[in-house]
């Protein structure tokens, strides 16, 4: 190994470790943003912005306790993988004009395996606590998982697809090239149509990648006292509320950069250092937005439905309509 | 998951659907209940063994104390056990207060309920919303009787405070709010889809079961079975007023007897609670308030009679009757109290049967149970239970030591 | 289960309490010991409103209770158990005839039971929603009830001991409990 490669490895190293502690940070305020937002929407006050991190510090500090018919490796490790798996997805995402660490190296359909890792992680966490309400509560988070993952599986390849067929050369799943050229550049009017069910379909699958209602399922407080999570306590469930918040940041960062990757600097015609600043900022508006309306809204608006609802709403209609989607965007080409 | 083996769940004795403590034994198999085993008795404070070593002006204290929400109910109904085992009449204006006061407490505690159960449904803005909804009663309670909750009003023979003219006004703000209000309530919890989809045919109670069981409230109700003692056997002020039993084919045109019927039995009501009070307001009769005012010469009287006595009165959750037996003693010979959760209890077996997991927080709010109104007979030491758990001595003997640890 | 009419059927014949009372006493000869019609007024319009107290023989209460089926589903409220230091009475609270104005009567009727060995017919059977409080009965005043499965307790500790009935009068073990715990206190 030559002296420039061992340097650039080190700065990648450090890069990613910057990330990831920026990642968590953002992920911590925007949980902080959700719950004063949905505070507001129900006319309470709310707690403050930073109560995510002083939740966190408070679990850091609180005693970790493995229940005593738990198998202890799977039970400690699981949130440490679903934490590393969640972190390591930010290395993927552009985050507006900063392009992704490892943008060469990796492409959608790796993100769409690292996102079923936590879940994962989850049941096999739940199951191993040796509580029936984790049990139940992984078994749910197993259908969960399988039910979502064939609409979220959909978008990608429909995107993929449409833009191999503009541009045959592109590597047409790494997320550079589809934000490069965003999907409502490439279809016509059915097309938009079809572009819009997709999202859609996006925006209803992230409120089960994050487990919040009425997709919490797992969890479901007040029916299994937090099920998959329920004999978690102390730094395990801080790790797995830190991935729950990265994990946020992963879904509407996603959505941002297949569905609205557009810069404002181009707008005022500005360049260089100031571009930059700027373009990032309002990548960090468009993530908020988007966590409002994935998130937010969502769980503010409706009640947590059963888990045989749930597999019907995403294995059924979420799926028929990510199809249409798919169908509009190939009768759009053909036509 | 045919092949699956049921397996245990407890529910309770402290678990986050329940408000209070009580114990559900649940046979699942994969996401379906198989069978129940209801064990009440974590919340035993033994009122009615109590009440054997206390005069009866005493037991209204007690009976008040039985359930923080059904306050008004437990007195309510035990003087007019007292009233109807002793012969003594209530002055008009007297029984116009006591459902003014009652009726307010049903608007309270049917909003408290659609809260909860929005909560169990995991729809907590609905939660947070109704609550505060329910505040403006809360303060006109306060203003009228001085607390939010245990009221304090009820006496044998009539109310201790009086309604004055310049209350009048503040009650009908609270009737003009709630009458505004309503149609939102009817919007949230009869239109919403999402509520809709999580209740309807979820926790089925038929016609028969419910006569079968005895349940008693908007529980029967929701199964299509008249009955409301405000207008079965009308009493107080209820007589002069004009009550119907709220079933649920009143809005929908048919009862099915699941929760959502519940949900529509209960929104209902609160709408014709306003209209009582409303009615109660406008024809409050004058005059006295207590037929007899002086403490000590009511409890000499009630020394000298005989007789035994039954109090109903329809509680926000259904019939809520005492029974008092007086024979010329300082103390009542007999008195029980029953709360409708009591009756209510058993009709959880065939709701819960054949039920997901997922619907069992929702169903058990369904019928708003009371634990602390339904246990409330007993006294919770025994000697066996002794060698379980540590006795108070061995604690305090266990904490004494631990601080001399620490001092040295 | 034979008269499970809706209530407020037009087809339901409603007695008055007269009506009801010697309906039950054509039927039930030389059982009845005892009957007490007892009206009371509510409201400025002062309408009545009944309560009939009767006092059945033991045998013949369940034949009561079957009586009253033929009427109307007997609503049952609760036992209301006495310890009367001669006897235990049970008082057995029903209401019937509801689902129209005024015209409900509540029911009360008095069994007496024989203190030493105080046994009566389960109804449970007749009516499911009287297990409950049968169960509480059993509990608290060890009354058998013949019919009703043996389950456990229902408001008692489940190692409640078996031979302590708290709301009999003069219960010994019960107060001793209550001095042991007391004494705890004390020391």
């Amino acid at each position: 190994m030559s002296g420039g490669s061992i340097i650039i490895f080190v700065l990648k190293i450090f890069a990613a470790l910057v990330i990831a502690i920026f990642g968590i940070v953002l992920g911590l305020f925007c949980k902080g943003i959700d719950r004063k937002l949905a505070a507001m929407m129900q006319s309470r006050v709310g707690p403050p912005i930073r109560q995510p991190f002083l939740d966190f510090f408070k679990l850091m500090i609180k005693e970790n306790i493995v229940p005593d018919n738990a198998v202890p490796w799977i039970f400690n490790g699981a949130p440490i993988l679903a934490l590393v798996s969640t972190i390591s997805i930010l290395f993927y995402i552009p985050f507006g004009p900063i392009p992704a660490l490892l943008g060469n190296s990796g492409d959608l359909i790796l993100i769409a395996y690292l996102l079923a890792i936590p879940a994962i992680a989850l049941v096999a966490g739940g199951f191993s606590s040796g509580s029936t309400y984790a049990s139940i509560g992984a078994q749910r988070e197993m259908v969960l998982m399988m039910s979502y993952e064939l609409p979220l599986v959909t978008i990608i390849i429909t995107l993929g697809w449409r833009l191999n067929l503009a541009y045959p050369g592109l590597k047409v799943f790494s997320l550079a090239a589809l934000s490069a050229n965003p999907i409502w550049g490439l279809v016509g009017p059915l097309g938009f149509i079809g572009a819009l069910l997709l999202l859609f379909t996006l925006v209803i699958v992230t409120p089960a990648e994050l487990s919040i209602v009425p997709f919490d399922i797992p969890e479901a407080e007040t029916e299994l006292a937090g099920g998959v999570l329920v004999e978690y306590s102390g730094r395990n469930l801080a790790l797995f509320q830190l991935t729950n918040a990265v994990k946020m940041v992963v879904m509407a960062a996603l959505t941002v950069a297949l569905f609205f990757p557009y810069n404002i600097a181009p707008l005022f015609s500005l360049s260089g250092a100031l571009a930059s600043v700027i373009d990032t900022l309002f990548f960090f508006v468009k993530l908020i937005v988007v966590i409002f309306f994935e998130a937010t809204f969502i769980r503010v608006a409706v009640a947590r439905l059963k888990i045989d609802q749930a597999s019907v709403v995403y294995l059924i209609f979420l799926s028929a309509i990510g199809l249409l989607g798919l169908l509009f965007i190939a009768m759009d080409y053909i036509i | 998951m045919s092949k699956s083996t049921a397996y245990k769940v407890p529910i309770g004795p402290i678990h986050p659907s329940l408000e209070e403590p009580m114990t559900f034994n649940f046979e699942i198999a994969g996401e379906r209940i198989q069978s129940v085993d209801l064990a009440p008795g974590d919340n035993h404070r033994g009122i009615e063994f109590m009440g054997r070593n206390r005069n009866i002006v005493q037991i209204i204290y007690l009976a008040e104390r039985i359930c923080g929400i059904c306050s008004a109910s437990h007195p309510f109904a035990f003087c007019r056990a007292v009233e109807n085992a002793a012969g003594i009449e209530v002055p008009p204006r007297a029984e116009y207060i006591r459902v003014i006061i009652a009726e307010l407490e049903r608007i309270h505690s049917h909003i408290l309920w659609a809260g909860v159960a929005a909560h169990e449904l995991g729809f907590d803005s609905v939660l947070y919303l109704s609550w505060k909804v329910r505040e403006e009663v809360m303060d006109l309670l306060e203003i009228i009787t001085g607390n939010r909750v245990n009221y304090g009003m009820f006496m044998i023979g009539g109310v201790r405070r009086d309604i004055t003219e310049q209350q009048i006004p503040r009650i009908r703000k609270t009737i003009e709010y709630y009458k505004d209000v309503y149609q939102k309530l009817e919007d949230v919890f009869l239109d919403d889809p999402s509520i809709a989809v999580r209740t309807k045919n979820v926790g089925v109670l038929t016609y028969e079961d419910a006569l079968r069981l005895a349940s008693v409230g908007p529980t029967t109700r929701a199964s299509g079975v008249k009955k409301d003692v405000r207008q079965d056997q009308p009493y107080s002020a209820y007589a002069d007023l004009d009550i119907k039993a709220i079933t649920p084919d009143i809005h929908t045109g048919e009862v099915n007897g699941d929760v959502y019927d519940r949900i529509i039995v209960r929104v209902l009501e609160v709408l014709q609670s306003v209209q009582i009070v409303e009615y109660c307001l406008n024809h409050l009769p004058e005059g006295e308030i207590l037929s007899e005012p002086k403490i000590a010469k009511l409890l000499a009287n009630l020394k000298k009679a005989k007789g035994e006595g039954v109090g109903r009165h329809e509680a926000p959750r259904g019939e809520v009757i005492h029974y008092v037996k007086l024979n010329e003693l300082e103390n009542p010979e007999v008195w029980k109290a029953r709360a409708p959760t009591y009756n209510n209890l058993m009709s959880w077996v065939p709701m819960l049967q054949n039920q997901e997991v997922a619907d069992i927080p929702i169903v058990i709010a369904s019928i708003d149970p009371c634990i602390g109104c339904m246990d409330r007979v007993t006294l919770t030491d025994s000697e066996t239970y002794k060698q379980q758990v540590l006795t108070r001595e061995e604690l305090r003997q266990l904490s004494i030591e631990k601080t001399r640890r620490m001092l040295k | 289960m034979n008269k499970m009419r809706r209530s407020g059927d037009n087809n339901m014949e409603y007695y008055n309490p007269e009506g009801l009372l010697s309906y039950l006493k054509e039927n039930l000869p030389e059982s009845i010991l005892d009957s007490r019609i007892d009206s009371k007024k509510a409201g400025v319009k002062q309408e009545e409103f009944h309560n009939i107290w009767i006092e059945v023989k033991r045998e013949k209460f369940r034949d009561t209770v079957k009586l009253l089926m033929n009427l109307q589903y007997p609503h049952i409220a609760i036992i209301a158990g006495n310890d009367t230091g001669q006897s235990i009475d049970l008082i057995y609270l029903f209401s019937i005839f509801y689902g129209e104005k005024f015209k409900e009567i509540s029911l009360n009727v008095k069994v007496s039971l024989d203190r030493e060995n105080p046994s009566i017919r389960s109804i449970s059977d007749l009516i499911p929603g009287a297990q409950t409080t049968e169960r509480e009965i059993k509990e608290m005043l060890g009354v058998e009830f013949v019919g009703l499965p043996d389950m456990h307790n229902i408001f008692l500790p489940y190692d409640f001991p078996k031979d302590i009935f708290p709301l009999r009068k003069g219960q010994k073990g019960l107060d001793e409990l209550v001095q042991q715990e007391s004494e705890g206190d004390k020391n």
